[in-house]
């Protein structure tokens, strides 16, 4: 501790060197992955596992960092991916990152009045009124059959070709380029989120977790930094829409229903909140056993509320509060 | 000459409960003055309205000139108005030292650097290192607040209070539930303060509050009934019947 | 249908979809107030009431007899739930008793769909409530106005209560000043176990009489905890007047936005409650006291 006064006074370290190779060896290791494993199934479920962390860990910078909770964030991937296939559909069946960018601006549109609105009336109407406007949009993706296809969802959405600058370096339907290029876009995202979290502006919302009214009376204006958070996890979740669009090549309205967003939510919880790596585990965790157990029983969702029920009686610090947790006993 | 800080009638009501009365009150820009009264007088409320905590029923408060009634807390607070709460308010979960370098940030700008390192604003450390050394907290400052002796605690506060440059400070009974020793500490903290800003002090202890004021306000049910040098309110008769009855 | 016998049945309709609404609400409203727990699967226990009544009718009990057994049941239920899981998450943040009870929102809808599968169910009436009456040129079925007839007894029984008797005083004075009751010598542990248990009862009989309303379905509990809660923003957290004025304000809107435009009429009052809550924050008789 004293040798971090003497240098520069009471930051924490940042980012260690061995946390930094890691980052970089998980990365290289899921890079190299597909062109040593040929298994379909499993380049598939990885790249889902990648595009759910991505939402997870979106919601984990309310949950965890901002101390807000957002039922359904699901609705903003879902608004995401739909904007992106419409695009793809409607406009331009090529232009990849146009029709990215259009998705992930119109997602960040849709979600700055809502936003708005929900930071005016406190923490628990906030919670209530995600829970609100998602159904609401779930309702509109479901009933607006002329434009979004209701039941049947969003089909026949073209897989354009991944174009770097002037050079084609792959297509999205094909299942190892669009792992890899989640894989990119989701460490891009988790390394820029993080810095986001570092910064300033992160101790900014952290202090607003921690204590809502200390912070307004440090001179933090308080709704406006809840609006900026809310932001940053929507824009980050209409990245994963257009991700999961281009993944899938369709989207049906129960990606966006209740139903989905509890498992969002249960995946944070499963890694832990406020880590940001910790949900991105948790997504891993709950899409493989979902995958699994859903081949078994039809009453998954008995368990779904069952595993969460348990999670917040018995292990609100989910994986990696267990982590720390067995860290610190190994120290005492 | 305008006042520093004055309210004009302010009132608030509770339902059909009035708990500040057409208060109107003037503070000096820098010494102490402590506002003191029996149980449930208002001294709560009434500078609960002034922090904007809660909003006024009706009446004015004017700083530097200036119409505050009801503005946005964290607009005050950048105006240079600051306070500590009777129900310590510190950020838990955060080291003492992020506790303040909050505050500071808060106070200097820079929040929304989103990509920087909070080390970069070095000012924002450097005055944080200044602040904590002033209360002798530097100490623990890499402690969770949460860890904190209560009186430790207390003493965060002011210093979270202290890191948005305030020029005036309200303190709403910093030293209750202290020992002995603690309230010695920081009554020399306050009395020092008060030389170079304003503070207004919300107190119970009587023996502490005469010994360091250099004005008193004393408030019942609501209203002020006396205002004056602590030897002055010491004799005053209302503020005797006031707290102990008609009969003494 | 000429216009006058088209706005009595829709000034009808909006009644008794309001007072459906008031029910729910009212009942979250009472459970958040003195134990300071959103309970999301309120919308379940609602949807349990409903498949209690449907399958005492089935067995062939009376509609009205059933109407009094099935608030006991989920009363019952109620209490369990409160015992089992809620009473150790009470010292909890806001944040882990919200996500508990959106767990056993999916529990209780999964446990619903096992129990009673997934099709539509619909309760069967009692033959004089199947006519209709002629009310201003309009036909309104009897059974509607029964279900008006109810909501308005189970209103005012609840406001006798809470207004009248020892215990109904406790429980308003406990909602305000926790601290106070407890230091009478109140055991707020029954204050927080009779919340639950009203507030499940009044989801209960909601159920019963929403049954013939609408089909049952294991969806409808969703449908109706978000009304529920669209009414209780819109009134303001812990206001039970702001409740009334709320729920007749969404029974009416609802009903407008259903007559004229059908499918997405709860975008209508959505978009209604966020204009709403742009200029009260805290709804329309909130007082800010609750977080």
């Amino acid at each position: 501790m004293m040798s971090d006064i003497t240098s520069i006074p009471g930051d924490r370290p940042s980012a260690a060197p061995i946390k930094i190779f890691g980052f970089a060896a998980i990365f290289l290791a899921l890079a190299i992955l597909p062109f040593v494993w040929d298994n379909r199934f499993y380049i598939s479920l990885i790249t889902q596992i990648m595009i759910y962390g991505l939402l997870a860990m979106s919601l984990d910078v309310l949950l965890g960092y901002t101390g807000l909770l957002s039922f359904m964030h699901n609705a903003y991937l879902g608004i995401g991916a739909y904007m992106v296939g419409l695009f793809l559909i409607h406009v331009s069946p090529t232009s990849l990152w146009l029709a990215c960018l259009v998705g992930v601006i119109f997602t960040g549109a849709v979600a700055l009045p809502v936003g708005w609105v929900q930071v005016r009336t406190g923490g628990l109407a906030f919670a209530l009124l995600t829970l609100a406007f998602g159904m609401m949009f779930h309702t509109i993706v479901w009933k607006w059959y002329s434009v979004t296809g209701g039941d049947d969802g969003l089909m026949g959405v073209p897989s354009p070709d991944i174009q770097l600058f002037r050079w084609t370096v792959g297509n999205t339907g094909d299942p190892t380029h669009i792992y890899l290029l989640t894989l990119v876009v989701v460490a891009i995202c988790f390394v820029l989120t993080r810095r986001i979290i570092r910064s300033p502006f992160g101790a900014v919302l952290e202090a607003i977790r921690e204590n809502e009214e200390r912070a307004a009376f440090v001179g933090i204006n308080v709704r406006r930094y809840k609006l900026y958070g809310w932001m940053l996890a929507c824009i980050l979740a209409g990245i994963a829409g257009a991700l999961f669009i281009l993944y899938k090549g369709y989207i049906g309205p129960t990606t966006m229903s209740a139903f989905a967003g509890a498992g969002v939510l249960m995946m944070v919880l499963l890694g832990g909140m406020g880590s940001l790596w910790g949900p991105l585990i948790g997504a891993g965790i709950f899409i493989y056993i979902q995958d699994y157990i859903t081949t078994m029983t039809e009453h998954w969702e008995i368990y779904l509320g069952l595993v969460v029920i348990l999670l917040v009686l018995f292990m609100p610090t989910g994986f990696v509060g267990m982590g720390s947790y067995l860290k610190r006993m190994r120290r005492n | 000459m305008e006042a520093f800080l004055c309210t004009d009638d302010l009132c608030r009501q509770f339902g059909g409960v009035t708990a500040t009365d057409c208060v109107c009150i003037d503070i000096e820009e820098s010494g102490l003055r402590s506002i003191i009264g029996p149980n449930g007088a208002g001294k709560t409320t009434f500078i609960n309205i002034i922090t904007g905590r809660i909003p006024a029923s009706s009446g004015k408060v004017f700083f530097q000139g200036s119409d505050i009634t009801n503005k946005p807390t964290h607009e005050l607070v950048r105006m240079g108005i600051c306070r500590t709460f009777q129900i310590t308010s510190i950020f838990q979960n955060l080291t003492v030292f992020e506790n303040v370098r909050i505050a500071r940030q808060a106070h200097k700008g820079g929040s929304l650097k989103i990509f920087s390192t909070k080390r970069s604003l070095k000012n924002v450390s450097v005055d944080t290192w200044d602040i904590l050394e002033r209360l002798g907290l530097q100490d623990q400052a890499h402690q969770e607040a949460k860890n904190l002796a209560y009186g430790d605690q207390r003493v965060l506060e002011v210093a979270i209070a202290m890191a948005g440059s305030p020029q005036i400070l309200f303190l709403d009974e910093p030293t209750a539930g202290m020992s002995p020793g603690e309230t010695n500490h920081i009554s020399r903290l306050i009395r020092g303060l008060a030389e170079e800003i304003s503070i207004v002090l919300v107190e119970h202890d009587m023996d502490l509050v005469m010994s360091i004021s250099d004005r008193i306000t004393v408030l019942h049910y609501g209203s002020i009934i006396a205002e004056g040098l602590p030897e002055e309110i010491k004799t005053h008769q209302m503020v005797r019947e006031a707290y102990l009855g008609k009969d003494a | 249908m000429t216009g006058i016998a088209t706005a009595v049945d829709i000034a009808l309709n909006s009644l008794v979809l309001g007072g459906v609404f008031l029910i729910v609400a009212i009942g979250l409203n009472i459970i958040y107030g003195l134990s300071r727990v959103m309970n999301l699967a309120h919308g379940s226990l609602f949807a349990i009431g409903a498949y209690t009544g449907y399958t005492l009718v089935a067995s062939g009990l009376n509609f009205f007899v059933a109407l009094l057994i099935t608030p006991i049941i989920a009363g019952f239920v109620g209490l369990i739930l409160e015992r089992m899981i809620i009473a150790p998450m009470r010292k909890r943040s806001m944040i882990y008793t919200l996500i508990l009870t959106y767990g056993l929102m999916f529990f209780l809808d999964g446990m619903i769909k096992q129990t009673w599968g997934n099709e539509p169910r619909f309760i069967e009436l009692p033959i004089f409530m199947g006519e209709t009456l002629s009310i201003l040129g309009t036909h309104y079925p009897v059974f509607r106005l029964v279900t008006l007839a109810i909501t308005a007894v189970v209103m005012i029984a609840l406001m006798l209560f809470l207004n009248k008797t020892r215990l109904g005083i406790i429980l308003r004075a406990a909602s305000t000043i926790p601290e106070m009751v407890s230091c009478l010598g109140f055991n707020m542990n029954y204050v927080h176990i009779g919340a639950f248990v009203l507030g499940s009862a009044l989801a209960g009989v909601a159920g019963i009489i929403a049954g013939p309303l609408t089909t049952i379905d294991p969806l409808m509990g969703h449908e109706m905890l978000i009304s529920s809660f669209v009414v209780i923003v819109i009134g303001g957290l812990g206001s039970l007047r702001g409740a009334v004025y709320a729920a007749i304000l969404i029974g009416v809107v609802q009903t407008l936005a259903e007559f004229f435009i059908t499918d997405l009429a709860m975008v209508i009052v959505y978009m209604m409650m966020a204009v709403i809550l742009a200029f009260r924050p805290l709804g329309l008789l909130g007082e800010g006291k609750f977080e």
